[in-house]
């Protein structure tokens, strides 16, 4: 039951609002647990079993961190082993055919003993539960947050269903108390919360769902394309991957809504990005936050790094210092980010890609800034805004060919044949048609996208687009939502035609 | 309070304007032929036909329109029957597609092929089909909803289709075993979501004044004994006709080598009229059904059976 | 206070620190300019700063960086 099936939307959440509702308040936590595990156990059936396992190995811990908090060095023991298990079974499920295939690869029949590779279920969602286990722990630790007593709440915490599949990953602090406390439901609450799943439905089903076809087209054989297509397709498909993944977060968010739970934002007009780097705080911002809190900060305010701060800064002077220290804490954070998404080659290297060209811009910044003051012009100057934008689109469509190339390989072939034979006059040639979709579907493409990115204008400028529709009048907003729903209805791709196209995310 | 009534105002609005866009389209999808394509052509066409010319209405997965042809039934007794079933039908389908024609046909009967009986997608996928169903018959938006393409995209092509039949010429034999219904006690399970819809579809038979009858199309890929002694129990405990024609496929005619379309799943054109001449002698004998061929109301019956017989010829 | 005044001057003097209550959710300094703030303030006062108190609570103006300072210095 993914997000966006009608199931989940029309039966399983009302259900559940019911159930919250009559429920009395003390035992509207409850309510939740078991839907959320109901729902889990639909997706993954006996497979729940991880997340039990963890749920409990995780409640447990807290209580022990919690209550050797004053002894820092035990303390940090029982943190460490704690991660490691975790990690470990993340590892084991994600990663052993993986290294037993680059081992075997690599020293072939030299080893002692043989590996095989083996084929491993993986519950849908342990990438993201994990690492919320992981802050978890690490704000008890911290001293950030008391360790929940009541197992249930621990339980509901990991495995809140809006989110378990696609994250947002949260913070203990960010949702708890909106999800222990039951309130009731409010009827502005379900109004919003719909009306932002219906925008989420019109981004993946209207848009996404239609480039999936074009996309996987060109991806699934991609010796036959070149030049523009092969351009065509890696634009398509970020397009497609932000319309999926920020639809379905807003269809999450707004489930999250209903129940009066504040998800945090996965997204913020990630293609104003003016940097790679601001790139990333714009696009699965819960994810790097989790990195930037559970890694960079340790790994930078970790003694070693601060002894090379140290030194650095007496021997080679503040720029070389900055760059080491940047590179230090900077590593981690991608390897970890790409490895994250899986466990290809191609993913590890687009996290190098990510980390290049982010310590580049930190190694070329006071150089740039030279430029700019030679030449007398302004930071805010829309030229350079428009340039810097342009730079970081090129960036990001370059990054996201690789990760979605079948492979490394893949990759680079077709980095390299979308030099040969660039054409654009196939843009207009008809060769767009041949691709599975006909035009109605490249004009609902379009169209839609106009609209994603108008609504995202009005947002970069600082409207709350929520609440500059509640001031205008009856009429206008309800004719907003009427368009907004039947177009959801009318155009979206289902039915005749159409497949159902799964979650992408909820594959990592 | 004030903004729960809010709500409902929202909601009856809503359902307003959804029935203004099911009428919308279904202006489009009737001035645009080739507008709907894929699995709800049927609906669509079945919808167009003249109201009150169908008599005999054959529902059911792929098996039942590559197993009936209307023509040569028209031709050889007379009877207006028309091929509505869907490839892989789902029995929620097969209710609203025949509650569909109902609106606009008064069948006197309605032939079941029973393959899709032992069709069960699983809870998630049964609990969807029960929501979508009605919705795409309440609300034909939902159904026709890519019928807007057309506009840009140009109506797509269709295939002659005779009633709802269309000409397979292939042949691909059955080379498996010709003993495919060997006798045994055994019997299959028929899923309890195909129960609820058959208590239904029964219901909506006798409310519109159509007898049910179940085939069994000849299949050896889909049918065996555990198969049919589960349809019999079934048709023996509600009193419905059953006639399986896979235990004397020899007797229609039958052969595995010739009549098969795709190794023993469907037939092809050559077994559906061997089918089609068994079923119209099974009709004329245990129903009165219309004899409409002298009939003015259905002069275009006799055109089209000429057309299809020609296309006949030429394979 | 002065003498974290000057600190946050050497590492960034285009700041107004005095009325600036959004340093980290104004996104005014990076995660690398509040790296090398932790090791001057670690080196000026003679105090640790551990990773968990990289909060945007304890960064987001002169004033509460001085009273995270001083806490830890009481420590």
């Amino acid at each position: 039951m993914a997000y966006q099936s009608m199931v989940y939307g029309f039966a399983f959440l009302p259900l559940c609002l019911a159930a919250y509702q009559i429920a009395p308040q003390k035992w509207r936590r409850r309510v939740l647990l078991g839907f959320s595990y109901l729902f889990f156990w639909l997706l993954s059936g006996k497979l729940i079993v991880y997340l039990l396992g963890t749920t409990v190995f995780v409640h447990c811990m807290g209580i022990w961190l919690d209550s050797i908090r004053s002894e820092k060095k035990k303390a940090r023991r029982v943190l460490t082993f704690g991660i490691l298990v975790l990690l470990g079974v993340l590892a084991y499920l994600k990663y052993y055919n993986f290294f037993v295939e680059n081992v075997t690869g690599i020293f072939g029949n030299a080893l002692p003993f043989t590996l095989a590779e083996k084929k491993i279920l993986m519950p849908v969602g342990i990438s993201f539960y994990t690492l919320q286990a992981i802050g978890y722990m690490a704000d008890v630790y911290w001293g950030k947050i008391r360790a929940e007593e009541k197992l249930e709440k621990t339980a509901l915490f990991l495995a809140f269903f809006p989110q378990i599949m696609e994250g947002p990953i949260c913070r203990h602090s960010d949702t708890c108390d909106a999800l222990y406390s039951g309130r009731p439901l409010e009827a502005e609450n379900l109004t919003n919360g719909y009306i932002r799943i219906f925008w989420g439905l019109f981004k993946k089903k209207v848009i996404a769902d239609r480039l999936a076809i074009g996309v996987d087209a060109i991806f699934g054989n991609y010796t036959s394309y070149s030049g523009f297509m092969v351009a065509f397709a890696a634009v398509a498909y970020t397009v497609q991957l932000y319309m999926e993944f920020s639809g379905c977060m807003d269809i999450i968010i707004g489930s999250g809504q209903l129940f009066g739970v504040t998800l945090p934002e996965n997204f913020r007009q990630p293609f104003c990005a003016q940097s790679a780097a601001e790139f990333w705080r714009r696009w699965h911002i819960t994810l790097g936050t989790w990195f930037k809190t559970y890694i960079f900060y340790p790994v930078s305010m970790s003694a070693p790094v601060k002894r090379w701060n140290q030194y650095g800064r007496k021997h080679f002077g503040k720029y070389v210092t900055m760059l080491g220290t940047s590179a230090m804490a900077l590593f981690p954070v991608w390897l970890c980010n790409g490895l994250w998404h899986g466990a290809r080659w191609s993913y590890i290297f687009y996290g190098m890609y990510y980390f290049t060209l982010i310590l580049a811009g930190i190694a070329v910044e006071p150089v740039r800034d030279r430029i700019l003051q030679v030449f007398h012009i302004s930071e805010r100057s829309v030229g350079l805004k428009f340039m810097r934008i342009a730079k970081t689109w090129l960036i990001i469509f370059t990054g996201e060919l690789f990760f979605r190339a079948d492979g490394l390989r893949a990759g680079i072939y077709m980095f390299r044949s979308m030099f040969r034979n660039f054409d654009l006059g196939n843009l207009t040639d008809g060769s767009l048609l041949e691709l599975g979709m006909t035009k109605a579907d490249l004009i609902a493409v379009v169209v839609g996208c106009v609209a994603v990115a108008v609504v995202g204008f009005i947002k970069e400028r600082g409207t709350n687009v929520r609440i500059s529709l509640d001031r205008k009048p009856v009429f206008m907003r309800w004719s907003f939502y009427y368009v907004l729903i039947l177009a959801v209805i009318v155009i979206a791709a289902y039915g005749d035609g159409y497949q159902a196209v799964d979650m992408i995310y909820a594959g990592f | 309070m004030k903004k729960t009534k809010k709500i409902i105002l929202f909601l009856l609005g809503f359902v307003v304007l959804l029935w203004i866009c099911s009428t919308g389209i279904q202006v489009l999808v009737r001035n645009m032929p080739g507008s709907v394509q894929g699995r709800s052509r049927v609906f669509a066409s079945v919808s167009e036909e003249p109201e009150q010319t169908i008599d005999v209405l054959v529902a059911g997965d792929s098996e039942s329109y590559t197993s009936v042809s209307p023509m040569d039934l028209w031709k050889k007794t007379g009877i207006a029957a028309y091929d509505c079933g869907q490839p892989g039908q789902r029995i929620q389908e097969t209710y609203y597609m025949l509650k569909t024609a109902f609106k606009t046909q008064s069948p006197k009967l309605v032939l079941f092929e029973t393959n899709t009986m032992f069709r069960d997608p699983g809870f998630l996928k049964n609990v969807q089909l029960s929501l979508t169903e009605p919705l795409g018959y309440y609300f034909p938006v939902f159904r026709y909803h890519n019928a807007w393409k057309a506009l840009f995209d140009g109506p797509g092509g269709l295939k002659n289709s005779y009633k709802g039949f269309e000409i397979r010429s292939k042949v691909v034999s059955y080379e498996g075993d010709e003993e495919y219904m060997k006798e045994t006690k055994e019997k299959s399970e028929i899923p309890q979501i195909v129960k609820i819809y058959m208590e239904k579809i029964r219901k909506l038979c006798r409310k519109n004044g159509a007898d049910l009858l179940l085939v069994s199309a000849p299949s050896p890929k889909n049918y065996n004994c555990k198969k049919h002694n589960a349809l019999k129990e079934y048709a023996s405990k509600h009193k419905i006709p059953y006639v399986d024609m896979n235990m004397n496929y020899r007797e229609i005619g039958i052969d595995w080598k010739k009549d098969s379309y795709d190794r023993g799943d469907h037939l092809n054109i050559h077994g559906a009229r061997k089918v089609t001449e068994y079923i119209g002698k099974y009709l004329t004998e245990n129903y009165r059904l219309p004899d409409r061929r002298n009939d003015d109301g259905w002069k275009e019956w006799g055109e089209l059976a000429d057309q299809y017989f020609k296309e006949l010829k030429k394979i | 206070m002065e003498k974290l005044m000057n600190i946050l001057k050497e590492i960034d003097d285009s700041i107004d620190y005095e009325k600036e209550k959004a340093l980290i959710d104004g996104r005014i300094l990076d995660s690398f300019g509040v790296i090398t703030l932790v090791s001057e303030l670690e080196d000026a006062y003679g105090i640790e700063i551990g990773a968990s108190e990289m909060t945007p609570d304890n960064f987001n103006s002169a004033e509460a960086i001085y009273n995270m300072v001083i806490r830890l210095q009481g420590n």
